[in-house]
């Protein structure tokens, strides 16, 4: 169970190397993949993203945290893969057309990432049609779409639309973020959730896809 | 030449002195200062309190009913309700815009006539005008800009802009803004004087929304403007009535939202002539940042946001009265200068960096950014605090200016530059030192100077450029090239290594 401590640390102070090495120790111990995402990866991601909310951590550290949790979770992945083992959800995301924000996205995608999801990041200034060709082929639980400008935010607006066109709205959740982004705008252009940070996409995240 | 029965009017904190003809109402002589009347100067929301520090102002009846009596003891007045009927200092209790004009000196080939020089800031607006035969300043006037009802930032006015008639509204806003305070800068020269050509300057944003020109392309990324050089007019055309119908020139931008307040900023500070790497910063809510020398020039523009200058800080406030305007360390504990010598209320720009320098300093602070012990608020002099999330707006300001330095540096494959400028008001105000420990930037602190307001500089070097000298600076602008930052991989990556601060050294 030390392994377990020892990874947790690592990533919460944002250690990748510590992190890997951890990992490659406790894999070669036979220690079980999920219970290292289960019981290291998700409570450590869980507690960077506290950490954020209440403003302990600030966007550097909890990217830290992100690149440790990736540098094990690279290492796990194939493992998780050859077993079958599912995720908690299917995620696209990415920064809408127009804008090429990407910090906060990347954020909230390295959060769901660690909170067990799979993640299908399609960079920044996303066109709409890239969106529903992406949940036409992958057919996500959830997608996620992010805006940091007054300007571009109604291409969120845009790209419902355009899903709903599609046939293919009411087989994903829709997810918004992003600055000016807030819960009114969010419910008004018909989408299903809003989060105001990383930490809350995770938790909103878990939500929309379990109902 | 002063004026025939003229009373001379100081104002603090800023130091301004100027003349009025006796009797003039103080809120004419304030507008054009930047003061703001809320209530329409109609003598009811106390927004506009100056307080008398020399000379005399008779208290008329509705300041005693509006003025507390220990507030008109202490000196305080509404200046909506005063006349300058003698020479005065006063304190602005409300100092919204600390303008920043120009007086420097600067080489130029004598010519008949006069022009005059605008800086279109995205908040301040600054006219000059100037005797071209002396290169002689006779009049400054300055103002906000009527835009600012739209937003405060140059995004706000692009979306405001794209709404049906938006930008016919905010190009008549202007046009209008600046057609006043010509108005008055004629109306105030001590003779009639014929103005040959008027040239202003701003950002790219500023440039669309002056000549109404579709910012639409300017709403998305790429953010490549489609039309962003040099447009004539002539005074009518605009609307404006002065004297001979002069062209009216606005100069051409350099790419992005970098526009020619910057290109008269390398003009001003001589950055296309230097022999050694140079930089200019101008550090506002949009930053710009040139670095090069005259073999070739890069240009960002970088979203810093409002930090600088108070603003999303919660306590923030301009460069007023009753602002922490600067702080040091002595004997171990936090010194605070307040503008104005009155009651702390709030923290400016200049300010904030000092304080987190100080806070790192003396351990308050983490380099992280994380208030030392777990606090989440930092108590700084009387009621004004610092809270976590004030420093975190900093780091988030300091760091795009910090990643954008990096980036334009690593792609000019250059050390540090040998002298650097900085422009604008803040730039002018913050304490180099404790820019250099929040790690703002990096120079060496002898390489950097404050620079004044290089685009009104650069406007009136401009105006020397006579006709058959090329006005559209294609020469200039061909030796700049605009970066977009966000399209350089490593940008994130400096972003996030330039939000913490620096150790201890």
């Amino acid at each position: 169970m030390a392994d377990l401590k020892k990874l947790y640390d690592a990533i919460l102070n944002g250690d990748q190397k510590t992190a890997i090495a951890v990992t490659e120790a406790a894999l070669a111990e036979k220690v079980d993949p999920q219970s290292l995402i289960n019981e290291a990866m998700i409570p450590a991601m869980n507690e960077a993203g506290s950490k954020f909310e209440c403003e302990e951590y600030f966007v550097p550290e909890l990217l830290l945290a992100a690149r440790a949790m990736k540098g094990s979770l690279a290492l796990i992945r194939p493992l998780l893969a050859a077993a079958g083992a599912e995720p908690v959800g299917r995620v696209i995301i990415g920064t809408v057309k127009g804008d090429l924000h990407d910090i906060g996205k990347n954020l909230v995608a390295s959060m769901l990432e660690g909170g067990g999801f799979e993640v299908i990041d399609l960079g920044a200034d996303v066109a709409v049609d890239k969106f529903v060709a992406a949940v036409k082929e992958r057919n996500p639980h959830l997608i996620c779409m992010s805006a940091l400008l007054t300007v571009t935010m109604p291409a969120m607006k845009t790209t419902i639309q355009a899903l709903r066109e599609a046939g293919v709205r009411e087989n994903v959740k829709v997810m918004v973020g992003g600055a000016p982004v807030t819960a009114e705008y969010a419910s008004e252009i018909g989408a299903d959730g809003y989060a105001d940070n990383a930490s809350a996409a995770v938790r909103k995240a878990r939500e929309l896809v379990a109902a | 030449m002063p004026m025939r029965d003229a009373v001379r009017i100081r104002l603090e904190p800023l130091g301004e002195t100027f003349e009025v003809p006796r009797g003039a109402p103080l809120r004419d002589v304030l507008f054009s200062y930047g003061v703001e009347f809320p209530c329409g100067g109609h003598g009811r929301c106390r927004k506009c309190r100056v307080k008398l520090l020399e000379g005399r102002l008779p208290v008329h009846p509705e300041e005693e009913r509006i003025l507390l009596p220990g507030e008109l003891r202490d000196g305080w007045r509404l200046a909506c309700r005063c006349s300058a009927v003698s020479d005065l200092t006063l304190e602005i209790g409300q100092w919204e815009t600390a303008i920043l004009a120009d007086d420097r000196e600067f080489a130029f080939t004598p010519r008949p006539g006069f022009a005059i020089a605008v800086d279109v800031g995205t908040t301040t607006l600054v006219a000059q005008l100037l005797d071209l035969s002396t290169g002689r300043v006779l009049g400054v006037r300055s103002g906000l800009n009527p835009q600012t009802a739209h937003g405060s930032d140059i995004m706000s006015r692009v979306q405001a802009a794209l709404d049906t008639d938006g930008l016919g509204r905010l190009a008549g806003l202007i046009r209008a803004g600046i057609r006043g305070l010509l108005a008055e800068l004629l109306a105030a020269a001590s003779r009639p004087v014929a103005v040959s050509e008027i040239v202003l300057v701003g950002n790219t944003v500023m440039h669309h929304l002056f000549c109404a020109i579709d910012p639409e392309p300017l709403s998305h990324y790429p953010f490549q403007p489609s039309d962003d050089g040099l447009k004539t007019f002539r005074a009518a055309e605009l609307g404006w009535e002065v004297p001979g119908n002069p062209a009216v020139q606005f100069l051409p931008c350099l790419g992005g939202f970098v526009g020619s307040d910057i290109l008269a900023g390398i003009l001003a500070t001589g950055l296309h002539q230097a022999a050694a790497s140079t930089g200019l910063l101008d550090l506002g809510t949009n930053g710009e940042i040139v670095v090069g020398d005259r073999s070739g020039l890069l240009c960002a523009s970088t979203a810093a946001g409002p930090a600088f200058e108070g603003g999303r800080i919660s306590m923030g406030m301009r460069a007023a009265t009753g602002a922490i305007a600067e702080a040091g360390i002595s004997g171990g504990d936090l010194q605070f200068h307040v503008l104005g010598g009155a009651a702390p209320r709030g923290i400016c720009g200049s300010g904030l960096v000092d304080v987190i320098a100080c806070g790192l300093e003396l351990g308050r602070l983490h380099p992280s950014g994380r208030l030392a012990n777990g606090a989440r608020e930092w108590p700084l002099i009387g009621a004004v605090t610092l809270v976590q999330r004030d420093i975190r707006e900093l780091q988030l300001a300091k760091g795009a200016i910090a990643a954008g330095v990096r980036i334009l540096l690593g792609q000019l494959g250059r050390g540090r530059p040998e002298k650097v400028y900085l422009a604008g008001a803040f730039g002018n105000y913050v304490s180099h030192a404790s820019a250099l420990r929040v790690g703002l930037f990096d120079f060496a602190p002898e390489s950097i100077a404050a620079a004044g307001n290089t685009a009104l500089l650069g406007a009136k070097i401009a105006l020397f450029r006579t006709a058959a000298e090329e006005r559209d600076f294609s020469a200039l602008r061909k030796l700049v090239r605009h970066v977009r930052l966000a399209d350089d991989p490593a940008f994130e990556d400096a972003y996030v290594d330039s939000m913490t601060f620096p150790a201890a050294s």
